[in-house]
């Protein structure tokens, strides 16, 4: 009995110790949580009626044909469509269980939490240091000497560092598209986000370039939470833990990824990801 | 009518017009040659031949005031009635003695009141033009800035001596100069306000005049930056204020740079507004910035008939070391404004790139 007293108690301990020191225990096991979400440009419906969580600390895929509504929704999720003209939105978004578009949610800190990576590199015209730091200078998270210690963390962190070190005060420009991405995820990373959302992240890039990425991007979760929209097939299945496919606005199936991908219960679904509907 | 010229064709009246034409060919591709050359050559051609007319038409006047002349203040014609006077071999009026200092700093310091206002005003409005206001309000808002660039500046000048100078010297300038505290550069801020012809004026109308040019000039700029960086700042959670200072206005800073020296180069030279707002007044420095003043092109354009008077020539002379000054000011800026833009390059993407 005394045994089995112990073994009781022990995971309990080890489940308290680390609810301590696990920044997310006590929050939502759903960082993001979209509702009833329907996006409309001036009278076309570009989303209709998508109802969604994204669990903390995974990777989602979002796939689907051009035209589908993947990146508009994408874009939604930190309001980057809310200046776009005739844009409107039905339902809700939840971050932390909270509206992002509540009146008490601050834009510039809900798009800190929520940080972006775009189909192209689009570094800032300044060097590659203050490119990495431009982000935590502009929320005032460090300054003068620790922004040293910033860039060159989060240099290494997405692998660059030995590559840039002896030119961080050179421009941007002159490295290949791969390092100006790894560079864009790495200003991205320096804000301290919880979620990412990668809009083909590495469409721009070669296969080399995209796999160093795509091995980055496993190395991001649990910590982070991941919505990638890709057009290639291929990464969604490399990377991603669960695959949504919107079909003309529509989220015509969710699931984990090898389900989605080997058993498709929707014929629209089976035909895309058998490369039968591009 | 045409004729056929096929190969298979063999009538005469049918291979004539081949030839012909080939020959037409080779000669217009002569002429281009030519043509591109002159072309090529002739703003060189063109720079070197003003500047030696106006070098050999100022060497009396160089010779006689030497480097004097671009320290020293008297303006004095002499009398060009009376004797004359041999000075370093220079025949020149009793009396007669020229410096340019006063005006040589009036020329500096209406440009560079004119760019510091004209710089943000520009850039504000080149942003609002391009990122603020809707299409349907900033199209005709832009199409009129063009138009503003296009008054002649004689008009500027009017309305700059009837109604903006009266208005300022009234209504404006007596607020700030009793208010200002005694204190260096603030300084020349207090004291009398003079009737609204003198520096600031001139400075302020200059720079209105210069605005038009660079803001056209910066929208054109701001429009050719791609959305993918500014989209990065903005999701990064910058404002949009961060995301001009750091993205927008660095994307095209040598544009910017070039664009202002554009309006500095106006600024500069610019003759007829300046001579009807500064006062016109020769030989004495503004004591304060609304004191009266003038440039050096005013002084050409408003002493050239006077000067014309000087049977020895030395008072034309004068004017033409005058305009030698400030064609040399103008190569100059132009320089440093290279090598600005240079170092500033060195961050900018190339234009259209992301």
């Amino acid at each position: 009995m005394d045994e089995v007293t112990r073994q009781k108690a022990t995971p309990n301990e080890v489940d308290r110790a680390l609810a301590h020191l696990d920044p997310d225990a006590g929050r939502p096991s759903n960082v993001v949580d979209v509702r009833n979400l329907s996006l409309h440009f001036g009278a076309k419906t570009v989303i209709s009626d998508v109802t969604i969580p994204f669990e903390r600390g995974t990777i989602t895929a979002l796939i689907g044909p051009t035209g589908s509504g993947k990146s508009t929704f994408l874009r939604t999720l930190n309001r980057m469509n809310d200046r776009v003209v005739g844009f409107r939105h039905e339902g809700e978004v939840l971050l932390d269980d909270e509206s992002i578009w509540s009146s008490s949610q601050d834009l510039l800190t809900l798009r800190r939490r929520v940080g972006m990576l775009f189909q192209r590199p689009n570094p800032f015209p300044m060097s590659i240091k203050d490119n990495v730091v431009a982000g935590v200078k502009a929320h005032g998270i460090a300054k003068g000497r620790e922004l040293d210690v910033v860039a060159e963390t989060r240099l290494r962190e997405v692998g660059l560092w030995n590559a840039v070190k002896d030119r961080l005060n050179d421009s941007p420009y002159r490295l290949s598209g791969g390092q100006q991405q790894l560079l864009c995820l790495a200003r991205a990373l320096a804000v301290g986000p919880e979620v990412l959302l990668l809009d083909e992240p590495t469409s721009a890039l070669d296969p080399l370039s995209t796999e160093a990425v795509e091995n980055l991007l496993r190395t991001l979760v649990p910590a982070l939470t991941l919505i990638v929209v890709t057009h290639n097939l291929g990464q969604a299945r490399r990377i991603s833990d669960r695959t949504m496919f919107f079909y003309e606005g529509r989220l015509v199936e969710h699931g984990p990824t090898p389900a989605l991908f080997e058993s498709p219960r929707d014929p629209d679904t089976a035909r895309y990801v058998n490369g039968l509907m591009g | 009518m045409t004729v056929p010229s096929t190969p298979r064709s063999t009538t005469p009246v049918a291979r004539a017009p081949r030839v012909t034409g080939a020959r037409r060919h080779r000669r217009e591709d002569r002429a281009w040659r030519i043509g591109g050359r002159l072309a090529t050559i002739l703003p060189v051609v063109g720079f070197a031949f003003v500047m030696i007319v106006l070098a050999v038409k100022a060497w009396p006047a160089f010779r006689v005031s030497g480097l004097g002349f671009i320290t020293h203040s008297a303006w004095q014609p002499g009398n060009t009635y009376g004797g004359t006077q041999r000075v370093h071999g220079v025949l020149i009026p009793q009396g007669a003695t020229y410096g340019a200092w006063p005006m040589l700093l009036g020329t500096l310091q209406t440009s560079a009141i004119a760019l510091l206002v004209a710089l943000p005003i520009s850039i504000g409005t080149a942003f609002a033009l391009t990122e603020r206001l809707p299409k349907w309000l900033s199209a005709p808002l832009g199409f009129f800035v063009e138009i503003l660039a296009g008054v002649p500046s004689v008009i500027i000048g009017l309305w700059g001596v009837l109604v903006l100078g009266p208005f300022l010297s009234r209504d404006v300038y007596p607020i700030v100069a009793n208010h200002l505290p005694n204190v260096p550069v603030l300084r020349y801020f207090r004291g009398s306000v003079g009737y609204g012809e003198g520096l600031l004026t001139s400075g302020l109308v200059l720079g209105l005049m210069i605005v038009p040019v660079i803001a056209s000039t910066t929208r054109d700029l701001f429009l050719q930056v791609p959305p993918l960086p500014k989209e990065g700042a903005l999701a990064l959670g910058m404002t949009d204020a961060e995301v001009a200072r750091r993205v927008t206005i660095p994307w095209v800073r040598s544009g910017i740079i070039g664009a202002t020296v554009l309006g500095l180069g106006r600024a500069l030279g610019e003759t007829i507004a300046v001579a009807m707002v500064s006062g016109s007044v020769l030989g004495t420095v503004a004591p304060n910035v609304y004191g009266t003043m003038t440039t050096i092109a005013a002084t050409i354009v408003t002493q050239l008939d006077s000067a014309a008077t000087d049977g020895t020539g030395f008072a034309v002379a004068t004017l033409a070391e005058a305009g030698l000054v400030l064609a040399i000011i103008s190569v100059v800026v132009n320089l440093l404004a290279r090598t600005i833009v240079r170092r500033a390059g060195r961050m900018a993407a190339p234009v259209g790139r992301a």
